[in-house]
Parts: structure tokens; C-alpha cells; sequence
């Protein structure tokens, strides 16, 4: 297989080439069509079903492979990312379509039909196609737990007028659909035969500053909104960066490490307006509305509708703020930590992350993430960090309750420092000093003082192992301060994307007391099941939510999607923890497993959680 | 003969050394020996083993390896793994009945055994360790004790610490310990046990007797060790901070090394301002590994029931000596030994706050005053005394620390 094939193969479809995350731009043909063939996740898609003849070059294909003009952009936010170049694919789709045509290839020209004929008299020609080019590249989610499937349409449509009349049409012809905002769904949600309903058009922002609310049309990404809200002065509870905010309600309700402080699901808007099965509108405020606030503990395979608009709220933020993390040496002590703070709503953001969680967010590449794991665990004796985003009254706390951490300088030196660490001789030394009493270097006055001497930080040691043609532009971007703020990188989330840069992974995501033997016993049981089917796995994330009541616990199991063979195991895998959750929930009355929000992301978390 | 490291002539050296000795032990008895892979037990092995002695050695796997991988690792390291036919092992854990060995196995391994050397222990200092190290010092010891009835041993050998005579002692005498002021939970913990085991082997008529080295370091004529703290610590963390700075002179023209008057001298010389602060002068007392092998072999052979012999150093070293030794050594000044308590208003650079915090559980040793008896020691050993610690010593030990990376590399 050649590299550019197998890197189209590998590409992790989260969409992060669609959002400006690192400031240096998107692709402009994506922004200008909107279709996802035409960012660079849709052209390794569409490389890679062409390389393997599972589509020909077609009317769309010319175009799709003739707008990208080689700028470089997405190679600067995939390696960032995967430490991938997906330069070399858009080129390499645009030699194979001009060898095709050189060799006298016919281009496919897919006539409409009447169906797509009447959806164009809705949306506008150019935001409906049956062109394979286009279809193939909403054929599958960013997950292989699904089979992928073909779809006959794929249609933009830029209002909730267009999406009602888009509805009704479907309904009259019997046509399946399937609403799509940036495919990353886990689940198959997001994929079908019929008619996908790409949301990307709709991307209006309305701030009502006096009521702490903005309006958000269903194409609005996290990340972009989050950039607007903190333009003016404000913070919204963000997911994925590129997850869209109305789909993310939708699927599962927002949650992050800020969800300690701001809630989970229907804590995050204060209404939403709704597009239903028969194409009329619906407002969760009307009297008379489907009850969406509800929630039963059973696998819904139906959404309540098109999720045309949400109303999120917005929080305030000080100027004081600031990142830090707590380092500990078991998950009990850490649990104990997280409930403790939560409990005396201490901190705005919290949450407990394993040493690969953190090694693999730091590393720039895969191979020092290995390496950093490694010294987390064996040389710092870290195997488990809380972060904490806090004002400085919540920060003093945390030093007045005895906890020694690494403040936002340590972590710069740490994080910019990171090739320094691997060879750092003298953590021996530090890991003597923790065996007395743990971690208490970090409470020397002039430890920041040392550390940055020892590991001489800067953006060009941490850009050393990037490869040389693109150091010049991570040298720039390690530059800004942002990039190594805790609370910026917790509001945007843009490091989560490299959990999946070693192999994809499934995570299995759920909600229960922060009962440290019940967390302790499922986390055992979870890397048990991994284990029988050898699939790498390891610890994710525990954030507290609604006062230390309960948690959020993600466990990951990781694989490889280019591998039939894994790919039968981790369904074995994930259908077994989901099993095992269901047993849980039932012997417990306290679990709830994640996938059971699916079309239910709109529930009060009250009914989620204690119904 | 010389000895040269990982040499061929290793393990003729390391018998040749302790012949002499060995020849003194007339009826070579079958021992059981605890801790075989710590320092002190292991070098106790090689000895015994070297000797004639078959050894039944007790322990337990750990993340390393069984506990035969361990001890098979050692002998290498010993260059003397031809005597390998003269061990047994057993994997055991103290804390159960029977040693939690099948009944038929314990009484194979009680008609075997005739002297037990306990040398199994925790050294930690720690209180936060306060339950471990008195779950292995001192929970243990009923389970061991009770095997060494049930074996009818002809002679119960216990290694202990120096230290357990108290903080507050100046004389301490080669007898049981009454104190109840100690520097930390491991001379606690071993005071604790020696009087245990006094108590239990009289009750139980054991002939026993107890061994207390001071602070014991690597071989005073090769440089070769297995552990690397206590003497080594102080050495480890001034070239590990030194380093730090040397690198920022030479990477980032010692930009954050300047701010702290940290500077390469005329002569190459790393200027490092260290003040070391000790509560008062004093003195380290310290004793080669050989000279501990040689002097144990020595009272095992001929020790009087309820013997107490202390393995110590007549020629204590101050920590001045050792900080000149390491001038010299690693080519760095500004290394300063106060003594008395720092003013709180002393603006200390980050390497000495490092330092300080290294420090901490050792210091107490570095300036000690007590003086230790060694009468009966002397008796059993013909006056044999451990080296005066030159830098001679100093220089073999820290090349051979440095060589296997503070134990990094010694496997």
C-alpha cells in the first residue's frame, strides 16, 4: 500500500479540519462548498475509495480534486493532531483524476432524479447531490462499531423552513433520512441510506447578552462558538471542539470538565426549537411540546426531531483564573480529591485523567507520548493528575487543603520542556524525595526556578521532533500563550483529538456515584474485557458533576479501524461493557451507561441520573 | 590482586577475599538466610556460599523476578554462579501459618535448616511508611521466630542497625536497646525487633545473636555495591544538580545559572553555591560492605549466645572530608557545610532548596556524635577494624555508582 493511500486509510474523521483550531486557517474550498468532501477528511475519503475502485472519478470528483489548491493548512492541523500529512493525498487525488483523464477515463456524470430534482427546488442546486464523490464521504462516522452505508442524497439546506419542506418531501416518498452535523457520532447514528441532512450551512450566532444566551443554528461547531462567547466575554460548556453544539445536545448532551460547575445535558440551554417527523416546528418552551426533558433508561432508535436552534446559556468568567494539576499517586486518593472539591464547589472545572491521557495530550508525537507515559508513571510517580480550573480563591484552596501542584508555570516548563524530561537524570532524585512524602518537590520555593533550568523550555525544543519542513509554523504556534494555558486548552478542548493519534478508540462512557470501590471495581472489570480481547485500553477521564453526586467515568478501549480482525474485537469488546454496565445499572440503581442518552441529550440531568 | 569490574578474574577476587575468613567457619552448617537479595544479605550469600555453606534462602517474588531469577542475577553479579548447587529457595510470606509453605515442605525446610541470619528488612525511613516497615521488621518476626523453634536452630543471627541505641544516647553500648526516642521508624522498628528476639529466644532457649552495622557503603577495595543511598545520596544529587546547571552554561549561556551565581571557574570548576546546613558538627560513621561480609562471618562463626556486636567505624568522617573528596571528584566548589539551624531570612538558590529537601532524612546522620562500643565486636574479630574512608575509597565507590548509574544499569 503506498503512504498516501495508507495515510487517506488512517484518516480519524473527527473533523477538526473544519474548524480553525490552530489559527492558521481551514481549508477554503471547505468553507466555501461546505460538503466535507470538500475539506481534507472528504478527500482521503474520496482518495481512498478511489484507489480501491469503490468509486469513479465523476462530475463532482473534478471539482472536489481541482478546489484544493495545496496550501498546506490541513498537514499543519492533522500533524498536530495524528502526526499526519494529508498534503500528499490531496495531491495524489489530484494525479489520480488527471491520470484517469489523460488515459481517456470517462468522467461519471449522475444525472438527477425526480426526488433530487424537487430537493434542489428546496435547498438551491448547489447544496443537493447524488454524485458519488459526495456520497461516498458521508458513507461512514468516525467509528468502525458501524458498517458504513452508501447514501443516495446529500442535501444543505440553510434554513429550518428548507429542513420542514425537506421533511415533508422525504415523508411523501417514503425516503429514509438522516440528519448528519459533523459525523461523530460512534454509533452508525449519523450514516443510512436515502437522504443525509448535512447542517454545515447553518451556522448563525445570535448573542442576547442581557439574558446570558445565545442562539446557535445547528452547523455551529463548539470551538467556533466558544471563540465568539469569549470574544465577549463569556464561556459556554464545550465539547469536542468540532462536535456542533445542536447535535451534541442532541446525541448525548455537553459535557466537559467545566460540566462540574456548569451541568450536563439540559443545564446547558434554556430552549431549543425543534423540526418534528411530520415537517412542523416545535419549541421545547411551548406548552404543548414532546417532553424531552424526560429520560427512560432504554436505547432510543429514533430522534424527536431535527434540532433546528438551541438557546445556550452563558457563564462568566474572572480575570483570575488559571490551570492546575494535582498529581496523585492512586485513583482512590484522586476520587476522594475530585468529591472533596466538588462537594465544596472548589474549582470551576474538574476532572481526573491517567497518565495516558496526559502524556498523550502534551507529546507532540506518538513516539514521545510512549515516552512521557513512561516517565509520568515510573519517574514522577503520576500515574494519575486532576486538572483544575479555578479563580485564585479556589486555587489557594486547594494549596491550604495540603495538595502540592503543578501551577500554570510548572506545567509550561513541563509541557514546553517535554524532550528534556525524557533524559532528565535528576528525576531519580525527585522520585526518592516522593517515596517520603509524595510530590513534595513541588513544594520548594524555586522548584518553577529549577525546573525550567533543567528542561530549558521553549517552543523550539518542544518543536524539535516535528518534522523539519513544518517546525518553523509549531515553533510559531507553541509561541502563544494560549497554547500552553490550562484553561484556554480546557475550554477548547483541541488536544482531546490526540487520544486517537496511536489507534482510534471507542470510549465507554458512564454515569455513577463517585463510589471509589464501585469506580475501582468497573475500572478492573473494563481493562478485564479488554484484555480477553487484546485490545489496548487504559483509564480516561472521571469528572464530578451536580455537587459530587455523581461522575462522569470514561474507560477507552483502542483499535485498529484498518484491521477486520480488531475491528470484530473491539465490537466484541464494546458490546460486552456495555453489557456489563446494564448490569451494574440494575444491581446499583445508580448507573446509567452513556449510550442510552443517544436522542435523549435533551433530559433534565436530574431524570438522567436519579430516575 | 586487583579486581577490575565485570573481569574474568571477578569471582577468583571475591573468593580470594574472604578465604581467609571463610576457613575460620569449622562445620559449615546449613543456613537459612532472609534477605538474600537485599545488600547486605546478598553479599552475606556470596560469602557463606563461597565458604562451603549450603544455603536455604527464604523470600519472595516481586515485579523483578522469582525469587530464584533474583538471587540467579546476583550470584552473575558475584561472578560466582557455580555455587548455584548449593542454594535452595523458598518462596515464603512471614505472615502466614507455617510460613504459607505446604506442612511437608515446612518440615523438610526446619530439618534442614541449622542457624538462621535474619536480614531480611525495610530500611525506609519514612513515617508515612510508619505500617510497612513495621509489618516487615516487626509483624514478621513471629512467623520466623516460630520457625526457628520448630527447626530446633542451633543459632539465631539477626541483622540490625547501629542506630537503635536512640536518638538522645552518646555511649551506645553493645546491648539491648531501651530507648524510646528514635530518628526515625526504622531504628524504632528494629529496636522493637532486637528486643523481640531477645525475649523469644531466651523464653525459647535459641542461642541467638545480633549484628548492627552503621551506615554501610559499597566495597572499600573494588567500589563495587548493589545499593546506592546513604553515602551515595548526597553525592547522587549534587552531580544530578550539577548537571542541570552545567547544561544551562553550556546550552543557553547559563542565563538562569548566572542569576544564582552559578558559574564555570578559571580552572573548570563548576562553582555551585551550596550551604549545606547541619544541626551540629559531628561525623558520619561508615563501613565497606567487605569489611561488614568479613566481620559477620567472623561473629557467626564464633558469636556467644545473646551477643551483641557492633559493626562500626573508629575513624568517623566528617562531611567536610567527604566534600572535599568530591572537589576533587567532579571538579565543583562552593559547597559549604554550616552548622546550626539556617536563619529563616536566608535566600536560598534552587539548588540548595533541592538539596535541603534531599537531604532531610539523612541529616541526622551526617552529623552525628554517638559513639559506638564495640568490645565484643572486637573480641570476636581480633581487633579488626574497618578502613579510615579515604578518597581512595571515595573515588573507586562514586566511579563504580556513576558506572552503573546509581544502580540503573548494575543488571
Amino acid at each position: 500500500m503506498d503512504e498516501e493511500l495508507k495515510t487517506a486509510k488512517n484518516c480519524r474523521h473527527y473533523a477538526m479540519c473544519k474548524i480553525d483550531f490552530l489559527g492558521s486557517g481551514v481549508c477554503d474550498s471547505g468553507l466555501e462548498k461546505h460538503f466535507v468532501s470538500f475539506y481534507p477528511q472528504g478527500r482521503m475519503i474520496l482518495y481512498e475509495a478511489l484507489a480501491e475502485n469503490k468509486v469513479t472519478v465523476t462530475e463532482k470528483c473534478l471539482e472536489i480534486a481541482d478546489s484544493c489548491n495545496l496550501c498546506g493548512k490541513c498537514d499543519y492541523q492533522c500533524y498536530f493532531l495524528n502526526e499526519m500529512r494529508p498534503t500528499k493525498v490531496m495531491e495524489a487525488l489530484k494525479n489520480h483524476v488527471e491520470t484517469f483523464i489523460k488515459n481517456g477515463g470517462k468522467i461519471k456524470s449522475t444525472g438527477d432524479d425526480i426526488i433530487l430534482t424537487e430537493i434542489k427546488r428546496i435547498v438551491g442546486v448547489d447544496w443537493a447531490t447524488n454524485d458519488e464523490a459526495i456520497t461516498i464521504t458521508y458513507s461512514h462516522d468516525l467509528s468502525a462499531i458501524s458498517d458504513p452505508k452508501m447514501p443516495d442524497y446529500v442535501v444543505m439546506p440553510n434554513t429550518k423552513e428548507e429542513i420542514a419542506s425537506l421533511v415533508k418531501l422525504f415523508n411523501k416518498n417514503k425516503i429514509t433520512y438522516t440528519i448528519r452535523g459533523n459525523g461523530q457520532n460512534l454509533l452508525g447514528f449519523a450514516v443510512n441510506e436515502g437522504a443525509i441532512i448535512d447542517l454545515n450551512r447553518m451556522k448563525t450566532i445570535e448573542f442576547d447578552e442581557k439574558n446570558w444566551l445565545v442562539k446557535v443554528g445547528p452547523g455551529v461547531a463548539a470551538f467556533d462558538l466558544q471563540k465568539q462567547a469569549q470574544k465577549r466575554g463569556f464561556r459556554i460548556n464545550a465539547a469536542e471542539p468540532a462536535a456542533l453544539v445542536c447535535a451534541n445536545i442532541m446525541c448525548s448532551g455537553i459535557m466537559s470538565t467545566f460540566s462540574t460547575t456548569y451541568g450536563i445535558n439540559a443545564d446547558n440551554f434554556i430552549d431549543a426549537e425543534f423540526v418534528d417527523k411530520n415537517g412542523s416546528f416545535f419549541s421545547l418552551n411551548d406548552i404543548s411540546s414532546p417532553n424531552l426533558y424526560s429520560y427512560k433508561n432504554l436505547q432510543h432508535k429514533n430522534s424527536p426531531g431535527i434540532c433546528v436552534s438551541a438557546n445556550i446559556r452563558l457563564h462568566p468568567f474572572t480575570d483570575d483564573e488559571s490551570g492546575i494539576l494535582v498529581p496523585f499517586q492512586t485513583l482512590d486518593s484522586a476520587l476522594a480529591f475530585i468529591k472533596n472539591c466538588s462537594i465544596r464547589h472548589i474549582g470551576l472545572a474538574l476532572g481526573i485523567v491517567g497518565a495516558e491521557y496526559i502524556s498523550t495530550f502534551l507529546s507532540p508525537t506518538k513516539k514521545s507520548a510512549s515516552e512521557i507515559k513512561n516517565v509520568f508513571i515510573n519517574k514522577l510517580g503520576i500515574p494519575y493528575l486532576v486538572v483544575v480550573i479555578g479563580d485564585k480563591f479556589a486555587i489557594r484552596s486547594i494549596g491550604e487543603m495540603g495538595f502540592p501542584f503543578f501551577d500554570q508555570r510548572l506545567f509550561r516548563a513541563l509541557y514546553l520542556g517535554l524532550p528534556s524530561l525524557k533524559s532528565a537524570k535528576w528525576l531519580d532524585l525527585i522520585k526518592e524525595l516522593s517515596d517520603d512524602e509524595p510530590y513534595s518537590y513541588l513544594r520548594i520555593k524555586s522548584f518553577a526556578d529549577l525546573l525550567e533550568t533543567a528542561l530549558s523550555p521553549s517552543p523550539d525544543l518542544y518543536s524539535q521532533e516535528i518534522d523539519p519542513d513544518l517546525k518553523p509554523f509549531f515553533e510559531k504556534l507553541f509561541s502563544r500563550d494560549e497554547m500552553t494555558d490550562l484553561v484556554w486548552l480546557n475550554m477548547y478542548r483541541i488536544m482531546s483529538t490526540r487520544l486517537g493519534r496511536k489507534k482510534p478508540f471507542l470510549p465507554v462512557l458512564i454515569y455513577l456515584p463517585i463510589d471509589n470501590g464501585l469506580i475501582e471495581e468497573l475500572n478492573d472489570k473494563f481493562r478485564l474485557i479488554a484484555e480477553k480481547y487484546q485490545i489496548d485500553n487504559d483509564f480516561g477521564f472521571i469528572t464530578p458533576i451536580d455537587n459530587g453526586k455523581r461522575c462522569i467515568f470514561e474507560y477507552d478501549y483502542f483499535y485498529d479501524y484498518n484491521d477486520p480482525d480488531e475491528i470484530r474485537r473491539i465490537r466484541q469488546a464494546g458490546t460486552e461493557a456495555n453489557t456489563l454496565v446494564d448490569e451494574y445499572s440494575v444491581k446499583t440503581g445508580t448507573v446509567k451507561g452513556h449510550p442510552y442518552v443517544l436522542y435523549q441529550g435533551f433530559c433534565r440531568k436530574e431524570n438522567l441520573l436519579y430516575s | 590482586m586487583f579486581c577490575t569490574r565485570d573481569s574474568a578474574e571477578k569471582r577468583t577476587c571475591f573468593i580470594h577475599r574472604f578465604k581467609p575468613v571463610i576457613l575460620s567457619v569449622k562445620n559449615k552448617p546449613t543456613i537459612t538466610l532472609t534477605g538474600a537479595t537485599g545488600f547486605l544479605g546478598s553479599h552475606l550469600m556470596a560469602s557463606l556460599l563461597s565458604g562451603g555453606h549450603r544455603i536455604i534462602v527464604l523470600g519472595r517474588s516481586n515485579k523483578n523476578g522469582t525469587l530464584q531469577e533474583r538471587v540467579s542475577r546476583l550470584l552473575k553479579w558475584f561472578g560466582i554462579e557455580e555455587f548455584a548447587g548449593q542454594l535452595k529457595f523458598m518462596e515464603i510470606d512471614f505472615l502466614k501459618p507455617l510460613l504459607g509453605i505446604p506442612e511437608a515442605d515446612y518440615k523438610v525446610l526446619c530439618a534442614d535448616t541449622e542457624q538462621i541470619i535474619h536480614c531480611a528488612s525495610d530500611t525506609s525511613f519514612t513515617e508515612r511508611k510508619r505500617d510497612i516497615v513495621f509489618k516487615s521488621n516487626v509483624n514478621s518476626l513471629e512467623g520466623i521466630l516460630e520457625f526457628a523453634v520448630n527447626a530446633n536452630v542451633k543459632f539465631f543471627h539477626y541483622i540490625s542497625t547501629a542506630y537503635v541505641a536512640g536518638a538522645n544516647v552518646i555511649l551506645c553500648k553493645e546491648c539491648l536497646s531501651s530507648s524510646a526516642d528514635f530518628l526515625n521508624v526504622y531504628e524504632e522498628s528494629k529496636a522493637l525487633a532486637e528486643n523481640i528476639i531477645a525475649a523469644f529466644c531466651q523464653k525459647n532457649s535459641i542461642p541467638f545473636s545480633i549484628i548492627r552495622p552503621s551506615v554501610v557503603y559499597g566495597d572499600s577495595r573494588t567500589g563495587r555495591s548493589l545499593r546506592f543511598n546513604a553515602l551515595y545520596f548526597p553525592i547522587q544529587s549534587v552531580k544530578y544538580i550539577s548537571e542541570i546547571y552545567l547544561n544551562d552554561i553550556k546550552n543557553n549561556d547559563g542565563k538562569k545559572s548566572k542569576q544564582f551565581g552559578i558559574f564555570i571557574d578559571e580552572e573548570g570548576y563548576l562553582f555551585l553555591p551550596l550551604r549545606i546546613y547541619l544541626p551540629e558538627e559531628g561525623a558520619l560513621n561508615i563501613i565497606p560492605v567487605d569489611y561488614f561480609v568479613n566481620a559477620t562471618i567472623m561473629i557467626i562463626a564464633n558469636a556467644s549466645p545473646g551477643g551483641i556486636y557492633h559493626l562500626t567505624n573508629n575513624s568517623y568522617t566528617k562531611l567536610e572530608a567527604i566534600a572535599v573528596y568530591n572537589e576533587h571528584f567532579m571538579k565543583i566548589r562552593g559547597v559549604e557545610i554550616i552548622y546550626g539551624k539556617s536563619a529563616d531570612n536566608v535566600l536560598r538558590n534552587p539548588a540548595e532548596e533541592l538539596f535541603d529537601r534531599f537531604m532531610t532524612p539523612y541529616r541526622p546522620y551526617l552529623s552525628d556524635n554517638r559513639i559506638f562500643d564495640r568490645a565484643n565486636t572486637d573480641l570476636l574479630t581480633g581487633n579488626m577494624n574497618p578502613p579510615e574512608f579515604s578518597y581512595k575509597i571515595f573515588e573507586k565507590c562514586m566511579e563504580y555508582a556513576i558506572r552503573v548509574n546509581w544502580g540503573e544499569s548494575i543488571f
